[in-house]
């Protein structure tokens, strides 16, 4: 239960982590959610999520390489796992499942 | 550190950066291993801003970004260092600890006595300091009561006092709205015959007070009416106990009772019944009799000179203290039209215990500078106790330091050692905690005897638990603070080898906490015996007078009517040789007043003289020593109802040359002096002797004085006088007093002090010699091989002994020499309190240097005995 479950915030996440591949870490996941979704998001939240994924094994981390625009402090690259994959799967499926039983907008959602 | 530069190198080149502050919040909140990353995603995001938005905004939303590192989810992933002790490891700790203390069964013994005695001693005191802070703090309007004072110039200075007139109370609640209520308070000390059915009990416990008294002070009643019970003016309020000493178990509530003046007596009805007085209030009395009963018999005092009651005024909630004592001062000019000049001030009910003392009409302190003093004193001996602790565990550090370097090696963090041996220090002092509970229940109630203090210990006052429990801890992490961060500190490659341990610094420390010791211990010995010499200073003083063979009894019943064939008798019957009436008892002052005139003084002038009348024979029976003049006779001279004899003091502020025929006018009537007898003490054998004048029979009279005949025995005598008195005074019972048990009994708060001072000395004593046994014990012990090369080199045991006591002494020896002025600067302080004082003298510091010296010789002697005798050997061969 408690461990199948991710918070939707949580799942934005791992979703980001997961498409943004070797670019995922702290400042780009803000970036990219902030230009892709227009949703002011805080960096502390994102940090603190990251870290929660990453104790529940969805995602794991790697220090990367730093830049000048970092003052000198590398990044933690994040990579999504394969059971981080697996739940972000089937909570997709599981909505759609649902987005199925909706019926006035079975067809007009394609 | 390399962080900041970096930073500052891209500063340079973009000229925007983070305040540095902000970046130190920012590792403060952060864990260690996720720094790096957080602070390059927000410096990244601030250099987006700073294009974006420009420096300022950038600046401001990079200090909000950081401050919302601050939530949980970021603060608890710090590895709290707590996790480096977990509870498995404290059990672990304890057990070691308990091992270490039955391996070092001495060792353990001497720290575990030591904090008991230590923590016994400071507890009884603080136990007692507590109770003081606690006086008539219970009264619910205790923030509004306040006492009126009297202030006045008497030869220059600001004199206060607490007596005033009994017209004061009823005045102040007329004149002044701001007074919610006024009472006047009069425990005169005169006894009163108190008879119910066959039931005869003398009584002087009592006071006269106003009805409001009942309401304004939280004494709860049993029974009755506090607003109502003492309105009638024949009702009396009686406490539990003395209404069971009157009726037994029988209700009293609602009966009637006879009070009995001299041959008067009076029928009171019980309006009400007092719960027992607390033990901390500064009130006493066994029953309350209205004033409005004494107006009722026609002794209305209105006079405003006549200071003889306490006067308490409770203030309207919110009323400013200050503002209503401007409008109040003059009170007492206002209503003499000027010819008093005495002013009234108000002062808290909650300071009159610790804080009653003026200095010229300023506060001054008071009973507070005693509470200061023991509470040195209790932190003092816990503090030598602690040190015995300390100086002890960092002795023994060569014999730990093995075991700190495996526990090291094997994984321990610093911190974890120091958690280590602050529990040992904590169980220590936790079992010589618990000792010392045990010891002050005990102890308690002899210890409150000892102070005149009802001191309790109750099990259910949580507030008195925590504070134990919480102090003990404290006293435990003190003492284990040093030698834990200490011990914790060996370098384990260093201590494996075997390497001895560095430390002159060390020694030197410990060196200066044993003179920290013995200079407590000397200022203590002294002390005690400086408050020795002070009392044989004062109990060796010619009192002036005869005390042996001399009773005198209060005048009751019929004893006034019957006097003169009362006194017949008794010198007939040769019971007395000499019998005088007088004022008050030889051994108290009564009465005193600067109103005395005489030829030549000056009218400004406003010299306090004691009074004391008497009818004749005062030398006689007093056995004063006449220095000129002669003693009273009324029968050869009737006009010595007049006539006055003088101390030589009052001769001396009077300026007689020849004071013989001199007069003295006092209340309207001229006295005519018709001798002058030596100096003789009334008052406090610790008071020089005031000047006084001894009246002639036209005062007043409530006391028999009669030196007994000294041919036949005491127990004859004393029997002779009881039937004589049942004769003469039928309704009263027979009571008399020795005047030498009443002298003797001056000393007592004296005594009282030197035995309260010798019993904390003999404990400092005793614990700095715990620790100074310990810790020789230890040095020789260390030594061991180095005596028996020694020895072996030719050394004799004279030698060694010297040796070995050397380091010891001149420890104890320089204690000593810091003790001593603080010693004498105490003492001095204590001593300048008494008229009557003795010197602080050299044999004091001697004697007690000395005494020092052989009690701390005594405990290392034996030791260094042993070690010194010792086969070299038996010490050599191992190893």
């Amino acid at each position: 239960m408690g461990k199948e479950y991710l918070g939707e915030f949580e799942e934005l996440i791992l979703t980001m982590v997961g498409a943004l591949q070797e670019d995922a870490y702290g400042a780009a996941i803000t970036e990219e959610i902030e230009k892709r979704l227009k949703r002011e998001v805080n960096l502390s939240a994102v940090h603190v999520t990251l870290y929660r994924l990453e104790d529940k094994g969805y995602i794991k981390s790697k220090v990367g390489g730093a830049t000048n625009e970092r003052g000198g402090r590398r990044k933690r690259i994040y990579t999504i796992t394969s059971g981080g994959l697996a739940i972000l799967r089937n909570m997709k499926e599981a909505r759609l499942e649902l987005w199925k039983m909706i019926p006035q907008l079975k067809m007009s959602g394609q | 550190m390399e962080n900041d530069s970096a930073i500052k190198n891209v500063g340079t080149m973009k000229d925007a950066k983070p305040a540095d502050w902000t970046l130190r919040l920012l590792a403060i909140l952060c864990p260690d291993y996720l720094l790096e990353e957080i602070e390059g995603d927000l410096l990244q995001r601030f250099q987006k801003d700073v294009r974006l938005l420009g420096e300022r905004k950038a600046q401001r939303k990079f200090v909000w970004n950081v401050i919302r590192y601050c939530r949980p989810g970021i603060l608890i992933r710090h590895k709290f260092s707590l996790d480096l002790i977990p509870i498995y490891m404290l059990a672990n700790y304890f057990k070691v600890a308990s091992r270490v203390m039955v391996r070092n069964k001495s060792f353990s013994f001497i720290n575990i006595l030591g904090l008991t005695m230590g923590l016994t001693g400071a507890l009884l005191l603080f136990l007692w300091i507590g109770k003081e802070f606690t006086y008539d703090e219970f009264h619910t309007n205790k923030a509004d009561i306040y006492k009126a004072w009297n202030r006045t110039r008497i030869d220059g200075t600001l004199q206060c006092w607490d007596k005033t007139p009994r017209i004061l109370a009823p005045t102040v609640t007329q004149d002044y709205s701001a007074v919610e209520s006024a009472v006047s308070f009069a425990d005169y000390n005169a006894a009163f015959l108190f008879t119910k059915g066959d039931t005869r009990l003398m009584k002087n416990s009592g006071a006269f007070t106003d009805p409001q008294f009942l309401t304004m002070f939280s004494f709860p009643l049993v029974k009755g009416d506090p607003s109502k019970a003492l309105s009638n003016p024949n009702s009396i309020v009686l406490t539990e106990e003395f209404a069971r000493e009157l009726f037994g178990d029988k209700e009293a509530f609602g009966e009637v009772i006879t009070v009995w003046e001299e041959n008067n007596s009076f029928d009171f009805t019980i309006t009400g019944i007092l719960k027992e007085l607390p033990a901390n209030t500064s009130f006493a009395f066994q029953y309350l009799i209205p004033f409005h009963f004494l107006e009722s018999i026609g002794e209305k005092d209105t006079h405003w000179g006549n200071n003889s009651v306490s006067t308490y005024i409770q203030l309207k909630e919110g009323t400013d203290a200050n503002s209503f004592n401007e409008e109040i001062k003059d009170i007492t000019r206002k209503h003499t039209s000027g010819e008093n000049t005495t002013e009234v001030f108000l002062y808290p009910l909650t300071k009159l215990r610790l804080y009653s003392r003026f200095d010229n009409g300023i506060p001054a302190g008071g009973r507070i500078e005693v509470v200061r003093l023991l509470g040195i004193l209790g932190i003092c001996l816990v503090a030598i106790a602690c040190i015995n602790f300390i100086n002890l565990s960092t002795a023994r550090a060569q014999k730990r330091s093995k075991e700190v370097g495996i526990r090291k090696v094997t994984g321990a963090y610093r911190y974890s050692l120091v958690v280590q041996f602050l529990c040992e220090s904590i169980l220590i002092t936790a079992m010589a905690g618990i000792l010392a509970v045990v010891l002050v229940m005990l102890f308690l109630p002899a210890f409150g005897n000892l102070v005149e203090q009802k001191l309790t210990l109750q099990y259910t006052n949580v507030a008195i638990w925590s504070a134990i429990g919480i102090g003990i801890l404290t006293v435990g992490v003190l003492a284990g603070c040093y030698p834990a961060f200490y011990l914790s500190s060996f370098n384990p490659v260093r201590v494996l080898k075997g390497a001895p341990l560095a430390g002159t610094s060390r020694n030197f420390f410990r060196k200066v906490l044993v003179i920290f010791q013995f200079s407590f211990a000397m200022t203590l010995i002294i002390a005690t015996l400086v408050v020795q010499d002070q009392i044989e200073y004062a109990q060796n003083r010619d009192a002036g007078y005869a005390q042996e063979n001399m009773v005198y009894q209060y005048i009751t019943g019929d004893l006034e009517k019957n006097y003169q064939a009362y006194k017949n008798e008794l010198l007939q019957a040769g019971i007395a040789v000499s019998v005088t009436k007088t004022s008050s008892p030889i051994t108290e002052v009564w009465s005193n007043s600067w109103e005395f005139g005489w030829n030549g003084k000056d009218p400004q002038s406003k010299i306090v003289v004691d009074r004391f009348y008497t009818d004749e024979d005062i030398v006689t029976t007093a056995g004063l020593t006449l220095v000129a003049g002669r003693d009273m006779d009324l029968d050869k001279y009737p006009t010595d109802s007049t006539a006055v004899l003088l101390n030589e003091a009052a001769v001396k502020v009077m300026g007689f040359k020849n004071p013989i025929g001199e007069l003295i006018t006092d209340s309207g009537t001229e006295w005519h002096v018709v001798g002058v007898v030596k100096d003789f003490l009334l008052r406090s054998p610790f008071q020089k002797v005031k000047p006084m004048v001894l009246q002639g029979s036209k005062g007043w009279f409530s006391v028999i004085h009669m030196r007994l005949n000294s041919n036949r025995p005491l127990r004859e005598n004393v029997a002779a006088l009881e039937k004589l008195h049942a004769k003469y005074n039928p309704v009263y019972p027979f009571g008399y007093e020795f005047v030498d048990d009443e002298y003797k009994s001056k000393f007592v708060d004296q005594e009282k002090t030197q035995t309260i001072t010798t019993i904390f000395t003999s404990l400092a004593i005793f614990i700095s010699c715990l620790g100074l046994l310990g810790l020789s014990t230890y040095i020789i012990e260390s030594r061991v091989k180095e005596i028996g090369i020694r020895k072996i080199l030719g050394a004799s045991i004279t030698n060694i002994a010297q040796l070995l006591s050397k380091d010891s002494m001149r420890m104890i020896i320089i204690g000593i020499l810091v003790g001593c002025p603080s010693a004498w600067w105490g003492l001095n302080q204590w001593l300048m309190s008494f008229e009557y004082r003795t010197t602080m003298k050299l044999w004091t510091f001697l004697v007690a240097a000395a005494a020092i010296i052989i009690v701390a010789g005594l405990t290392i002697v034996i030791q260094i005995m042993r070690a010194a005798r010792a086969n070299p050997v038996t010490s050599l061969k191992q190893d």
